[in-house]
């Protein structure tokens, strides 16, 4: 037990001294880094092997009779979460959401600290040494309390009223809700019941599975199924409506939407939001074939009333393309991604 | 005839009359969806050739012939829009929730007075059964209070209804009729149910009279059940209509109406909600009746009655999750539009609200479980692992609360290169979600364990093996539970949706097997001391209140959410809200309104407690004597 206690201690320290590194600037911040594809679990597993290094730490600490104070280890480890998610996980989390896992972290700080009377005594022991100010440096924080704590309030308030220029925060809505139906070209959609009519067996009949199946990795469908080679110019079927698509994607939309359809094409950056990443789980992947096909077609200035402004700039593509090459510009986007379209059956 | 004789002829006439009235309505309206409106106008079409109007089911796709009129297509103006100088939705808000809140009360206390009543009945220690009884008297007794209230709440409400939004409620109650006669006449067969329930409390206390009682909760709890359903017909309607054709005349299939796409979900949920709502201010009363306790024998009592009212609202709160997924999916299966507004779209913030609410009340569940454990010798065994349970409900709370649309400001949207972030934003999307909320569940399963064996230890020859298998079990749950999430990004999205069955299904093993494996496992086991009630930490009653302050606000929440999502339709698809707040609410807007809601709640809720002190019933002596810890206590009070 003891031996598991000195890893863990060993492993947090060593931990520790790189977080402090990449907050100075001393070690680069990539030196441990965060795999595309596997960070949100790596940081939840860093964060468990910090809480067990941790608890090692605290062990031998007090084994060696240096034990840290409750209060101390609780600010202590509230501390390390705020400067872990501010300066580890690249890129920035925005600070509205840092401030809500802050809060969550100094509720559960506050859970552990609390959750069993003597802990808890430990905890306050600190907090009611100042309050009943029995020595000389009690006395005199208690008195830096009565004056900082009110300078303090005032000042955060002086900053929360002051007017800024800083560019306002958005709540920005991901997906917009769609109509019951859409009417492209004269022809009415219903977005809950329509079917691509180009995502076909080699029967030429609907099927999801076949064309599912033509898809390699979910996620990671630029890997292509052998045999099953849109570009080929004798693909047939599905695997030609696919190759169509791309080339009316790549005429038209990739300029923003990027080569990878990860949002990042060439114009990409000149517009605020930059234009959806098809390769994030959030979105295609998330939404109904139909849902896609009334955005392309009606484009931002088709979005709905609620929720406005959507800023989205996209035009609305009926007025360029065709209903069948819109069709088929998704089947592409959903093909390239890898991700199946959402159904109900 | 003896005396005994006669009671039992009369309490067995009491609940024949009881049964009676519940099938009254039942009776009297069996010839309505027999025949209904289609009779007549069937006769007429005899009558009248071949005029005969027909329409299609918008829901059923089934033809009827058309027997009502039209949604009407209301304009702005008094005729169809009378209003004060006040926005008129907010009024209606207003009495809509507080009549819920109340109604939901009323709906879960008796089913708790049942559920304690018959704990009283088949325990064998006398004293723990007068103790159970008076808690099931005290809890009907603060209902009946309610009750009323609830019955003047609806009242203002359908008032509101009809002088500010007279042609909505017009064409609703055209629809309704039949079931509106129903429910009116269930809640006289409620009322007059709860009243003899009540005062034959005293009378019918012992041997088979006790159980003629008990029968008798059964069919009030019935009779109330199928009243939240049928009201809970007409909010189904609103959202996703059926039984009408697509100018929304009524064709003449009254089941078709009731039974729409989303009702069932709706009865689940509900009846869950309500039942976690009503475990929650009961245990908030506990709550403060202990804070303010002057002897340690009240405080015993109100420790007691706290963890049993904690103890049935979490039992209802742990598959509540589960049944808000499944109404959902049936949102989302019924309508994409309605889906993508409530997760995705206008309203997805309110569900990271939502999300915050739930792991409020999973948090501080755990949190008063282990201080509960501070009142029983032997649990501090468990205490220096708590902050590893810490660390799981964390994680599952942030990620279960990862915003998929992130506030922040033009320059964070740029340096995180997308509305996306390449880490959070996987946690901001269902799978994941799934996740985080199953494992702070499992883990709520894994404190009431380490609860229920706080002061034991198991005397059975494979004990050993028996715990060792328990944190197998544990450990492959939420091994299970993670990998889930995790490949739930790498499948559709509708065998994603699947998974979440395997899912809940580990988290419900955990919770069924591991209670049954250490109920086993505890059977005679060698206590290291009694629980000593009332010995509990302050902190642990403030937890409770922050439970039923959870429960209310959330309830209001989602109310909100529910009824939002049909934007600015009063039926959705049928009848257009042509009002001037055909608009939504901000954030900000509804999230004052909710908790202005539960403020008048609590406020009037603290009226009907102290009108229930009024008329205090004295706690037998016997059953006092028992109570702080020296009783002995039986394995399923704990």
């Amino acid at each position: 037990m003891k031996a598991l206690m000195s890893v863990g201690a060993l492993v947090g320290v060593i931990g520790l001294l790189l977080l402090v590194g990449m907050i100075f600037d001393v070690v680069p911040s990539n030196t441990v880094r965060l795999v595309e594809g596997y960070m949100p679990m790596q940081m939840i597993t860093e964060l468990a092997i910090f809480v067990g290094s941790f608890a090692g730490l605290s062990y031998m600490l007090s084994a060696m009779g240096m034990g840290i104070p409750r209060f101390w280890q609780g600010i202590a480890f509230w501390a390390f979460i705020l400067l872990y998610l501010k300066f580890r996980v690249y890129p920035p989390i925005p600070f509205s959401v840092r401030a809500m896992y802050g809060t969550v972290s100094l509720v559960a700080v506050f859970m552990w600290m609390s959750s069993n009377e003597e802990d808890w005594k430990k905890f306050k022991q600190p907090i009611m040494n100042v309050m009943d100010a029995q020595t000389g440096m009690n006395k005199l924080l208690r008195y830096a309390y009565l004056i900082l704590l009110p300078i303090l309030i005032g000042g955060f308030s002086y900053n929360a009223m002051v007017p800024k220029s800083e560019e306002p925060i958005e709540l920005r809505t991901v997906h917009p809700a769609p109509p019951a139906s859409t009417k492209v070209h004269g022809k009415t959609y219903v977005l809950q019941t329509s079917q691509n009519p180009y995502r076909v067996n080699p029967e030429g009949k609907y099927d999801q599975e076949y064309t599912n199946a033509n898809i390699v990795e979910q996620g990671m469908g630029r890997l292509m199924k052998p045999n099953a080679n849109p570009w080929d110019q004798n693909a047939q079927g599905y695997l030609k409506y696919v190759r169509e698509g791309g080339e009316i994607f790549f005429q038209n939309c990739h300029f923003c939407h990027g080569d990878n359809l990860n949002g990042r094409g060439l114009h990409a950056f000149a517009f605020n939001p930059i234009p959806a990443n098809f390769t994030d789980p959030g979105t295609i992947a998330q939404l109904q074939e139909t849902f896609i096909f009334w955005r392309v077609s009606k484009g931002g200035i088709g979005l709905p009333n609620e929720g406005f402004p959507w800023a989205s700039v996209m035009p609305p593509w009926e007025q360029h393309l065709t209903v069948d090459e819109i069709w088929k510009v998704i089947l592409f986007e959903y093909w390239h991604t890898g991700y199946y379209p959402r159904t109900w059956d | 005839m003896g005396l005994a004789t006669r009671k039992k002829v009369f309490s067995i006439m009491a609940l024949c009359a009881m049964v009676g009235l519940l099938l009254f309505p039942i009776v009297m309206s069996l010839p309505t969806p027999a025949s209904g409106e289609e009779a007549p106008a069937a006769d007429g079409a005899k009558k009248e050739g071949d005029k005969v109007e027909k329409g299609r089911d918008v829901y059923y796709k089934t033809e009827g012939i058309v027997v009502g009129a039209p949604a009407p297509k209301t304009t702005d103006g008094p005729k169809d829009y009378p209003r004060y100088n006040f926005e008129s939705r907010v009024l209606l808000w207003f009495a809509n929730q507080q009549h819920l809140y109340y109604g939901s009360f009323v709906l879960a206390v008796p089913i708790f007075c049942m559920v304690i009543e018959f704990m009283g009945v088949v325990t064998k220690d006398k004293a723990l059964a007068k103790r159970y009884d008076q808690l099931a008297y005290d809890f009907i007794k603060i209902s009946l209070t309610a009750y009323s209230l609830t019955a003047i709440l609806g009242g203002i409400l359908i008032f509101t209804f009809l002088t500010l939004y007279p042609a909505f409620f017009g064409y609703l109650s055209s629809i309704f009729r039949p079931v509106m006669h129903i429910y009116a006449l269930m809640f006289v067969a409620e009322s007059g149910t709860l009243y003899i329930y009540y005062y034959g409390w005293d009378k019918m206390k012992e041997g088979f009279l006790k159980w003629i009682h008990l029968s008798m909760s059964v069919i009030l709890n019935v009779i109330g059940t199928l009243l939240m359903f049928l009201a809970n017909s007409w909010i189904g309607f609103m959202m996703s209509p059926a039984g009408v054709d697509e100018q929304g005349r009524f064709l003449g299939n009254i089941w078709h109406v009731i039974h729409t796409a989303l009702w069932n979900p709706l009865n689940v949920h509900r009846i869950l909600g309500n039942m976690a709502f009503g475990g929650g201010v009961v245990a908030a009363y506990a709550a403060y009746k202990f804070l303010a306790a002057k002897t340690e024998e009240d405080r015993a009592h109100y420790d007691w009655m706290g963890y049993i009212a904690m103890a049935l609202g979490v039992a209802f709160l742990i598959p509540l999750p589960f049944a808000g997924y499944w109404l959902m999916r049936e949102v989302y299966a019924y309508r994409q539009q309605m889906g993508i507004t409530l997760m995705g779209g206008l309203l997805a913030w309110l569900f990271i609200i939502q999300a915050t609410m739930i792991g409020i009340l999973f948090l501080s569940t755990n949190y008063y479980l282990w201080q509960a454990m501070g009142r029983m010798r032997g649990a501090e065994k468990y205490q220096r692992y708590i902050k590893y349970l810490v660390f799981l409900l964390a994680v599952g709370f942030l990620v279960f609360i990862t915003p998929h649309t992130m506030v922040m400001t033009p320059a964070e949207l740029k340096a995180m290169g997308g509305q996306q972030h390449p880490v959070l934003g996987n946690y901001g999307v269902m799978s994941a979600k799934n996740g985080g909320i199953n494992v702070i569940i499992t883990t709520t399963v894994l404190s009431f364990v380490w609860y229920m064996r706080g002061n034991k230890v198991s005397t059975v020859s494979w004990a050993k093996f028996g715990n060792i298998f328990m944190g197998v079990f544990f450990a492959c749950a939420y091994v299970n539970i993670v990998w889930l999430a995790i490949y739930g990004y790498y499948i559709p999205a509708n065998v994603r949706v699947g998974l979440s069955v395997p899912q809940v299904a580990t988290t419900l093993s955990c919770l069924f097997f591991m209670f049954a494996l250490n109920s086993v496992m505890m059977k005679g086991a060698k206590q290291m001391g009694p629980i000593e009630w009332g010995k509990i930490s302050a902190r642990s009653q403030y937890a409770l209140i922050m439970l039923a302050t959870a429960f209310t606000w959330m309830m209001g929440l989602m109310g909100y959410i529910r009824s939002s999502v049909r934007l600015f339709w009063h039926v959705n698809e049928i009848m257009r809200d042509n009002s001037p707040w055909a608009y939504t609410h901000t954030v900000g807007f509804a999230a004052n309104m909710i908790s202005f809601n539960v403020l008048f709640f609590w406020i009037s809720i603290l009226f009907v407690f102290w009108l229930g002190s009024l008329a205090a019933k004295k706690v037998p002596v016997e059953a006092k004597a028992g109570v702080p810890g020296s009783a002995p206590q039986p394995a399923g009070s704990h």
